[in-house]
């Protein structure tokens, strides 16, 4: 906490966003007390920036943090301590009134687009109300607007008089999009968008989000667990786990090149829709259980479940390195001078004879 | 013979707004030591097909027609205390979330020495040890300790390896696995494939995989079977299926994935349009309001035409009649070309059940 009193409210930076040192602890109280017995590292020391126009790839399994790292960007939640830009000012600073103009410049996109959606309002209303909040429309430009938004996003202006219930999936994912553009933001904070749709809908919802972010010059944060996906979508993309990055580079290289053991093993467990592909494949499989944040393994987070872990990952924190723009938090990475490290697969990834 | 084979399955649905046909006319078999995927949109129809198979279909619902063979005995004729016997011992089902089929007030360990004890005779104590082996073969650890916990004391992907534990423990012939990793993260979605793996090679059962993705089906599956509005559309080997995918449906869902291994950033090409409504079903092909090749006579219900092999699609674009239809309210072609379809030998044998 103390750490956020120093943070400085304004930072010189040509990124539209960057995250410093970011936490976030969500205290766990038992008892008729409800005395203090521990936390939830959700977020535990996170660094990263976003430029203009670019797209970040948030990874990482579930209850890594990502969402939390998206709610703190819109204040949706306090940060125990860190810092986070946007336009070189402090978000985690702001008085209330700059929230709510923070709120016109960022948005959210949630995974669910059910359980964002009121069901009780007209998706026209749904789409109206930031209008009327930020004051940006009146009468009849509100209508105006709202068709607009809808063809926007694929959707028809008869469309407005129905209400969520009546519509798909991949169909209500729309109508969130349009209500987050509906205040023209320049960021925005996707947080699996696509996880809940099928397949063939998945990839309409894919092309919208950049189709939008071409035409209107959109940054986002990209949060999936489905690698596949980030890496169709994004410029450069960071690995989560238990609270921390384990890695941060270009897509093509991380892809290509993949450093930190976890995303080596991430990336090896991911099959591909090809069995000639999954023929030849080797697999790294990882034993073990994901760790709760609640307690952390000591040292480096993974080691726990690395197959290349010796004495220093359990002792010491691997620092958040940069090897010519490439980010990796790992002991082995660091003692090869920012090489991979080699990991011996445990499995050909298929039985089956291939033809 | 087919260790189990549907005929003509159609299962449906009385709900308040009419009925909903979910699963209509399908048929297929499978042998022993072999996997099926079983791939298709959410609300294809593929969980009531596995429940129908398991006699697991509840009020609303309905077997309507059809036949269910496995080892040559129809179980559509059985009385519940036979099914009773046969669900467990011969067919057992995983399903996607454990905690539905898991017992949350008794211990894991008393839930599976129970099934054993009941479907192979076994005394109380023989049961235990046997409980205690499968949990190891499920890389559970300390195991010994760990069948006295409760099923919330475990992690999901720890929950889904006891319902594997339990759901092999009695060796069944069938294994049907609706969505085993779904809720699961792709690490621990690696364990768990691997997992079902080692144990079809151990015990020779037939699996079915339930699944919406299609890198578990190229990963693991030696047969596909699409399914699009309750039925199937394409049936096929792996191969096949991702490398000569016949139906407009098929090629689509290849065509709109992203892939850890493609090149560039190229766009995707998704399926236009939305998932059918199963209370208004088309009478032709379910899938031709979304369908760039939707010609006039894909408004007449489609039979299976054979590519052989065991190769079979259900799409007009395969019947001599097609050459002098047109393509009707053709948008944007998708990226897969007509020359593929344009250079199969005319597949007519018809193959309709
Ligand atoms: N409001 C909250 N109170 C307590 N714990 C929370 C809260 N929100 C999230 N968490 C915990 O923080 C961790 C990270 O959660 P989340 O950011 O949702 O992860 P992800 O989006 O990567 O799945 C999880 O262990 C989750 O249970
Ligand atoms: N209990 C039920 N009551 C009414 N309709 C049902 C019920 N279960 C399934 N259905 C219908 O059957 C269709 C197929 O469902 P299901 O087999 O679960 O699809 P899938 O597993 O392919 O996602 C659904 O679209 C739904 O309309
Ligand atoms: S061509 Fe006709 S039969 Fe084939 S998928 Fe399209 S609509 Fe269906
Ligand atoms: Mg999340
Ligand atoms: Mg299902």
């Amino acid at each position: 906490m103390s750490v956020l009193q120093e943070a400085p409210v304004t930072e010189p930076t040509t990124d539209l966003v960057a995250v410093q040192d970011l936490y976030k602890y969500f205290p766990i109280h038992a008892g008729l007390l409800s005395r203090h017995i521990g936390d939830v590292r959700a977020v535990d020391g996170v660094d990263f920036s976003i430029a203009a126009g670019e797209t970040l790839g948030l990874v990482g399994e579930s209850g890594s943090g990502k969402t939390t790292v998206g709610r703190l960007l819109l204040r949706l939640l306090p940060a125990t301590s860190g810092a986070a830009y946007f336009e070189g000012q402090n978000i985690l600073k702001m008085t209330r009134a700059q929230v709510r103009r923070l709120r016109k410049d960022i948005q959210i996109i949630f995974q669910d687009p059910y359980a964002s959606l009121n069901p009780r309002m007209t998706v026209g209303d749904i789409i109206a109300e930031p209008l009327h909040i930020h004051k940006l429309a009146r009468g009849k430009d509100v209508d105006a607007k709202v068709h607009d938004l809808l063809r926007t996003v694929g959707l028809s202006a008869y469309h407005a008089n129905r209400y969520p219930h009546e519509f798909s999936g991949g169909q209500r994912q729309r109508i969130g999009v349009a209500r987050a553009l509906a205040v023209s933001p320049k960021f925005i904070v996707a947080d699996e968008p696509v996880s809940a749709l099928d397949v063939s809908i998945q990839a309409q919802v894919v092309n919208l989000l950049q189709d939008l972010q071409d035409q209107f010059g959109l940054t986002y944060l990209f949060i999936a667990h489905d690698l596949s996906v980030v890496r169709h979508i994004s410029d450069r993309v960071a690995v989560m786990y238990v609270g921390k990055l384990m890695e941060l580079a270009d897509r093509e290289e991380l892809y290509r090149q993949p450093l930190h053991p976890y995303t080596q093993s991430l990336l090896s467990a991911i099959p591909i829709p090809d069995p000639r592909v999954e023929g030849r494949r080797e697999r790294i499989i990882l034993q073990g259980d994901i760790p709760s944040p609640v307690n952390p393994p000591s040292g480096c987070r993974f080691h726990t479940r690395c197959p290349i872990a010796f004495e220093r990952c359990i002792t010491e924190v691997p620092e958040f390195k940069s090897y010519d723009g490439h980010y990796v938090a790992c002991h082995a990475v660091e003692q090869l001078g920012g090489k991979q490290p080699e990991i011996r697969p445990t499995t050909k990834a298929r039985t089956v004879p291939v033809a | 013979m087919a260790l189990l084979e549907v005929k003509n399955l159609k299962t449906t649905f009385a709900t308040e707004d009419g009925l909903v046909t979910a699963v209509n006319g399908l048929s297929y078999a499978i042998d022993a030591g072999t996997t099926l995927g079983i791939v298709g949109e959410s609300g294809s129809g593929k969980s009531v097909t596995a429940l129908s198979i398991m006699r697991l279909i509840q009020r609303p619902g309905r077997i309507e027609s059809g036949e269910i063979f496995f080892d040559g005995q129809n179980l559509l004729t059985k009385s519940e205390s036979e099914m009773r016997h046969i669900r467990g011992n011969d067919i057992a089902m995983i399903f996607q979330d454990p905690m539905t089929s898991l017992n949350p007030v008794l211990t894991v360990g008393e839930q599976i020495s129970e099934a054993i004890q009941l479907h192979l005779g076994y005394n109380r104590r023989d049961a235990l040890e046997k409980t205690i082996d499968m949990l190891k073969l499920v890389h559970i650890p300390s195991p010994d300790k760990r069948v006295k916990d409760y099923p919330h004391q475990f992690s999901g992907g720890m929950r889904q390896r006891v319902m594997i534990a339990m759901s092999l423990s009695c060796e069944p012939k069938v294994l049907i696995a609706d969505e085993p990793t779904t809720a699961l993260d792709v690490t621990i979605q690696a364990q768990i494939l691997e997992l079902m793996n080692e144990m079809q090679s151990r015990t020779g059962a037939a699996i079915i995989l339930i699944t919406h993705d299609l890198g578990v089906v190229a990963e693991v599956c030696e047969n596909v079977l699409v399914m699009y509005g309750g039925n199937m559309v394409e049936y096929g080997t792996a191969q096949q299926i991702f490398d000569q995918p016949k139906m407009p449906y098929t090629q689509g869902l290849l065509s709109s994935l992203p892939r850890l291994d493609a090149e560039g950033h190229e766009r995707l090409v998704p399926i236009k349009g939305q998932p059918p409504n199963l209370l208004r079903l088309p009478p032709g092909c379910a899938f031709a309001p979304r369908c760039a090749y939707r010609m006039p006579i894909c408004d007449d219900p489609v039979p299976l035409y054979d590519f052989r092999d065991g190769h079979v699609a259900r799409c007009f674009l395969y019947d001599e009649r097609s050459a002098s239809q047109r393509p009707i309210a053709v948008e944007t072609a998708p990226r897969v070309s007509l020359s593929d379809v344009a250079a199969t030998p005319q597949a007519m044998a018809e193959k309709q059940p």
